[in-house]
C-alpha cells in the first residue's frame, strides 16, 4: 500500500489529480482503447474533479477516451434532484470538461428492476474491459462506495440499505430532515472496486482519522469496509495532515519515507507495465524494440524505472498481473493424520521410564534438581540467640508510658 | 403584428447538427448574484436547456462552445415604455403596409441596443390611431423567429383617459373620461381589448389611466380579469385615491414621480403606495433614470422603497439615435416640434420634457453609478422585474430551464470612475441576432 500524506486537503486532491491525469496520459488511450475510470461523489473528491476541470481548460488533459463508472447512487430520488449523484457529476465534472455521454455510466436507482439494474452495471463494467484506476473517497465509519460496515468483502454491485450513521450525515444535504434521506442505496460491492486495476483513495479531514487509523492500521474487517484494500496489489491512499491524527508516529513516518526514497529515484507508484498502458499497446513496444532508445517510452518520470523486482518478475511470466486470490494448491486430497506427522510412539517404552534413578543419575552432571535451600544463599546463618528487638518489655513500657 | 403574416421557418440546424449552443467560462445573472456557471440554448426549440437532460437522456453535446472570457451573460432586457425609435413613432398614421415595415424596422434595430423584448407604447391619441395601429404591436412572440429581432410582449396605452392637468405632453384635446367599459371598448376597439385565443394575451398588455377620473377605479377588476395590466400615471390621485386603485387591481405605476403628485408629507400621493404594509401588494413601479426626468437621489429613494419593484424604463421618444435638432412631431392630427439637445428632448416653445432619448443600457449604467447599486440590482430592474410585472416570469427576464434564450453578453468598461456595461451581443431565440 502507498500512503501519500499531503499538508492540506487542496494539496491532496491536486495530487490525486495530477495522478489520475498522469495515468490517462501514459495510458494513451484511443476510442478503441479507451481508460476506464471509477468515480466517487461526495466532499472528499470534489477538490479531485475541480483541479481535474482545471486542467481540462487549460488544455493539459483530455477526456474524451476516457469512459467513467460511477460508485453509487440513491434509489428513488429523481435523477435530476439537487441531491442525486447525476446532478453531482453534473454540476463538478461532466458539464465542464469533454466526457462523451456515451461513455458515462452512473447506476440508474430508479429503475424498474433494481437487482436487474445492479447485475447490467457489472456486465458493462467487464465489456469496457474492467476498471483501470478506481477513486474513491470514505466515509467516517470506513465505508468504501455505500458498502456500510458489515459488508460482505466479497459483495458486488447491489442495493444496500444504507447505515443510520451514513444517513445521518447525509441529512446536511436535505435540509437537515433526516426523513428526506433515501434509504436505500444502489452501490459497487467491495469486490467490484478490488477487482479494478488501481485504486485510489482520497480521505481528507480529522472526521475520518478514525476510519484511515482502522485501514492502515488494522487488520482486514467488513465493519471498515475500506480495509479491503489491504487485499489490493495497487492501492493508493491519499490523505491531508489532518486525516492522520490517529496514526502512529511510525506508520506516518514511515510512509513518508517510502514517498522520500520513491520520488527520489524518479516513481510514484510501482504498477507493472501492462496495468500503466494496458493491454493493447504491448504488441507497440515490441515493434519500438528495434530503435535502441527510445525516449517517448521512458518519457514520465512516473513510469516504469526503476524496476522493481515484484513486477519485473510478473512480466516474466505470462499472465503479467498477480492473482486477485491466493492459488490454492491444484492438488487432490491427500490423507493426513496429525499422528502421522508425529510419528508412532513406542508404546511399550515408558515416557518417563525411571525417574528416581534418572534423577539421581543426572544429579551429578547436569544442574537439574539440586538440593537449595534459601536459607543457605544468605551469606552466613543469622545468630538466631541474637534477639532482633533487643528488649520489647521495655519498649512497650515507654509507649504505655507516653500514652497516660 | 397581426398573424396574417406568414411565419418564416424557424432556425433549422446543419446536417448532423443539434442547434445546442453552450456558453461557458461566463458569469450568468441568477437571481441577486453573477454565478460562475455554463448555459446551454437550443436556436431549434428557441429554449434554454436543461443541459443535466440533455447529456443524460439524450446523449447530447453541444455544436458549438462559446468561451465569454469572463463576461456577463444576461437575459435580454426588457422594456417596459416605448414610445418609439430609430425614427419611427409607433403614435403614427400611417398606411398599413407602410406600418408594418417599420414595426419591423424597429424590432430588428432593438436588439443592437440588448432588448430583446419591449412594450411599445401609444401615447393619448384619438380612438382611429388606436384602432388602426394596435393590429401591428400585440405580442410578436409566438412565432419564434430569431432573425426578427425584438418581440412585442403587447401594446401599452398611455392615454387617453388620463388627467388633463397631469397631461406632460400629451395632447389635452384627446383626453377623455370612462363612466363603463364601454368608454374603454369604445376609444381602443373590443378586438384590442380580447385575446385572440383563450391562452393568449389580448394586443393591449397594458393601460394607464387615472383612476380618480370618471369610473376608471371600478373598471380596473374587468381589466385585470382580460390580462390587461393597470398601471397608475398621468393622475392627481391622492395617496387614498391611488391605494384604492391599488386595491382594485392596479399592478403598476407610470414614471413614478413625473406627472403625478409629489410627495407630500401630509398626503404622500401616488408615491405613497409604496409605503403600504407587507401585507398589502405593492405596485411595481417605471423609473427613467436618464438624468432629466429624475434627480439621481430621488431615484435611490424609490429604489430603496421597494426594490422588488423596481423597473427601469427609458420613455424613450422615436429620436433616440438620432442627432440634435428639431424635429417635427405628428402628435396625433397635431403637429409641433421637439428641441433634441443631447439626450434632452424638450417641447419647442415651452420647459416641458418631451419624453427621452436614452437607451436602455444607459439607463441600467446611469443607476449603477448614481446609487451604488450591484450589477445584478440593476439588470434585474430591466429583466426578471419587469418580466414579473407582465406576468411572463419563468419565460422572459431570467435564465432558467426552459425560459426563452434571449441573452445579452455584456463587457464592463471603465470610463472615468463610471463602470459602465457595453452590449457585445445579443441572443434571440438561442440564434446570435447582433454582434458589436
Amino acid at each position: 500500500m502507498r500512503l501519500i500524506i499531503r499538508d492540506d486537503a487542496e494539496l491532496a486532491s491536486s495530487y490525486v489529480a495530477d495522478y489520475i491525469i498522469d495515468r490517462i496520459k501514459h495510458f494513451n488511450p484511443t476510442a478503441a482503447h479507451p481508460f476506464v475510470l471509477g468515480l466517487p461523489t461526495g466532499s472528499s473528491p470534489m477538490g479531485v474533479y475541480k483541479t481535474l476541470v482545471q486542467r481540462y481548460k487549460a488544455g493539459l488533459i483530455s477526456f474524451e477516451n476516457v469512459v467513467t463508472f460511477n460508485m453509487d447512487e440513491y434509489v428513488g430520488l429523481p435523477r435530476d434532484h439537487p441531491e442525486s449523484y447525476h446532478s453531482f457529476m453534473w454540476k463538478h465534472f461532466f458539464a465542464h470538461v469533454n466526457v462523451k455521454p456515451h461513455n458515462v455510466h452512473i447506476l440508474d436507482g430508479n429503475a424498474a428492476n433494481l437487482e436487474a439494474e445492479c447485475v447490467r452495471y457489472e456486465e458493462k463494467i467487464k465489456a469496457a474491459g474492467g476498471i483501470d484506476l478506481f477513486l474513491g473517497g470514505i466515509g467516517e465509519d470506513g465505508h468504501i462506495a455505500f458498502n456500510e460496515p458489515g459488508s460482505s468483502l466479497a459483495s458486488r454491485t447491489r442495493v444496500k440499505t444504507l447505515a443510520y450513521d451514513t444517513i445521518l450525515a447525509n441529512s446536511r444535504f436535505f435540509d437537515n430532515d433526516v426523513s428526506k434521506v433515501p434509504r436505500m442505496a444502489l452501490t459497487v460491492g467491495v469486490q467490484t472496486v478490488l477487482e479494478a486495476r488501481e485504486v485510489v483513495v482520497i480521505i481528507l479531514g480529522a472526521r475520518k482519522a478514525l476510519a484511515l487509523q482502522k485501514c492502515v492500521e488494522q487488520g482486514v474487517n467488513h465493519m471498515w469496509t475500506l480495509s479491503s484494500l489491504q487485499l489490493h496489489p495497487h492501492p493508493m491512499i491519499v490523505v491531508d495532515e489532518d486525516a492522520t491524527l490517529e496514526l502512529q508516529v511510525k506508520t506516518v513516518k514511515y510512509f513518508k519515507s517510502i514517498e522520500l526514497v520513491a520520488r527520489a529515484q524518479g516513481f510514484e507508484q510501482i504498477l507493472p507495465s501492462t496495468i500503466r498502458t494496458g493491454q493493447a499497446s504491448i504488441p507497440k513496444t515490441v515493434v519500438e524494440e528495434i530503435a535502441p532508445s527510445s525516449p517517448t517510452i521512458i518519457s514520465s518520470p512516473t513510469i516504469l524505472q526503476p524496476q522493481p523486482v515484484t513486477s519485473r518478475l510478473l512480466r516474466a511470466s505470462p499472465a503479467t498481473e498477480y492473482p486477485v486470490r491466493s492459488v490454492s494448491p491444484d492438488l487432490d486430497l491427500v490423507p493426513d493424520r496429525m499422528a502421522d506427522r508425529v510419528g508412532v510412539p513406542d508404546i511399550t517404552r515408558r515416557l518417563t521410564p525411571n525417574p528416581e534413578p534418572s534423577l539421581l543419575h543426572r544429579s551429578g552432571s547436569s544442574a537439574d534438581l539440586v538440593p537449595d535451600r534459601m536459607a543457605e544463599r544468605v551469606k552466613g546463618i543469622p545468630d538466631i540467640t541474637r534477639r532482633l528487638t533487643p528488649n520489647p518489655e521495655q519498649q512497650q513500657q515507654r509507649v504505655a508510658s507516653v500514652g497516660a | 403584428m397581426p398573424h396574417s403574416l406568414p411565419p418564416s421557418p424557424k432556425a433549422s440546424p446543419k446536417e448532423g447538427a443539434n442547434g445546442i449552443t453552450k456558453f461557458t467560462n461566463c458569469r450568468i445573472l441568477k437571481g441577486d448574484q453573477l454565478v460562475e456557471e455554463d448555459l446551454w440554448v437550443n436556436s431549434v426549440t428557441g429554449k434554454i436547456v436543461r443541459s443535466q437532460a440533455a447529456f443524460f437522456d439524450d446523449s447530447i453535446l453541444p455544436d458549438e462552445t462559446i468561451n465569454l472570457g469572463g463576461r456577463i451573460l444576461s437575459p435580454g432586457l426588457i422594456e417596459c415604455q416605448l414610445n418609439g425609435a430609430f425614427g419611427f413613432n409607433f403614435s403614427s398614421l400611417l398606411e398599413p403596409a407602410e406600418y408594418a415595415k417599420k414595426v419591423r424596422y424597429v424590432n430588428k434595430q432593438m436588439v443592437g441596443t440588448g432588448v430583446t423584448s419591449y412594450v411599445p407604447t401609444i401615447t393619448s391619441q384619438t380612438s382611429e390611431l388606436y384602432k388602426r395601429t394596435l393590429p401591428f404591436l400585440g405580442p410578436s412572440g409566438h412565432v419564434q423567429m430569431a432573425e426578427d429581432g425584438a418581440e412585442s410582449l403587447g401594446a401599452h396605452c398611455e392615454g387617453p383617459f388620463l388627467s388633463p392637468t397631469k397631461n406632460g405632453i400629451h395632447n389635452v384635446d384627446v383626453l377623455r373620461q370612462a363612466q363603463s367599459f364601454d368608454d374603454l371598448v369604445d376609444c381602443y376597439g373590443i378586438e384590442n381589448l380580447t385575446a385572440e385565443y383563450p391562452d393568449e394575451s389580448p394586443r393591449i398588455k397594458m393601460i394607464t389611466a387615472a383612476p380618480e377620473l370618471g369610473q376608471m377605479t371600478n373598471l380596473i377588476p374587468e381589466l385585470t380579469s382580460r390580462g390587461i395590466i393597470y398601471s397608475i400615471g398621468h393622475s392627481e390621485s391622492t395617496y387614498e385615491e391611488a391605494s384604492a386603485a391599488v386595491a382594485a387591481g392596479a399592478s403598476m405605476i407610470t414614471h413614478l414621480f413625473n406627472a403625478m403628485r409629489p410627495l407630500h408629507h401630509r398626503n404622500p400621493g401616488i408615491f405613497g403606495v409604496l409605503g403600504i404594509a407587507e401585507s398589502q401588494p405593492r405596485p411595481y413601479f417605471g423609473i427613467i433614470s436618464d438624468g432629466e426626468h429624475l434627480h439621481p437621489t430621488t431615484i435611490k429613494i424609490a429604489f430603496n422603497a421597494h426594490p422588488e419593484g423596481f423597473i427601469l424604463v427609458t420613455d424613450a421618444m422615436h429620436l433616440v439615435g438620432l442627432p440634435d435638432g428639431t424635429y417635427q412631431w405628428t402628435n396625433g392630427d397635431c403637429t409641433s416640434h421637439i428641441v433634441k439637445k443631447g439626450p434632452k428632448l424638450i417641447l419647442e416653445g415651452s420647459d416641458r420634457i418631451a419624453g427621452s432619448s436614452i437607451t436602455l443600457i444607459e439607463c441600467v449604467n446611469n443607476f449603477l453609478n448614481w446609487t451604488g447599486a450591484s450589477i445584478p440590482q440593476a439588470l434585474k430592474a430591466v429583466t426578471s422585474t419587469p418580466a414579473a410585472m407582465l406576468g411572463c416570469q419563468g419565460l422572459k427576464g431570467c435564465l432558467d430551464d426552459g425560459a426563452d434564450a434571449d441573452l445579452v453578453v455584456l463587457s464592463e468598461a471603465q470610463n472615468g470612475n463610471r463602470t459602465e456595461l457595453v452590449v457585445d451581443e445579443t441572443w434571440k431565440f438561442g440564434s446570435k441576432v447582433f454582434s458589436r
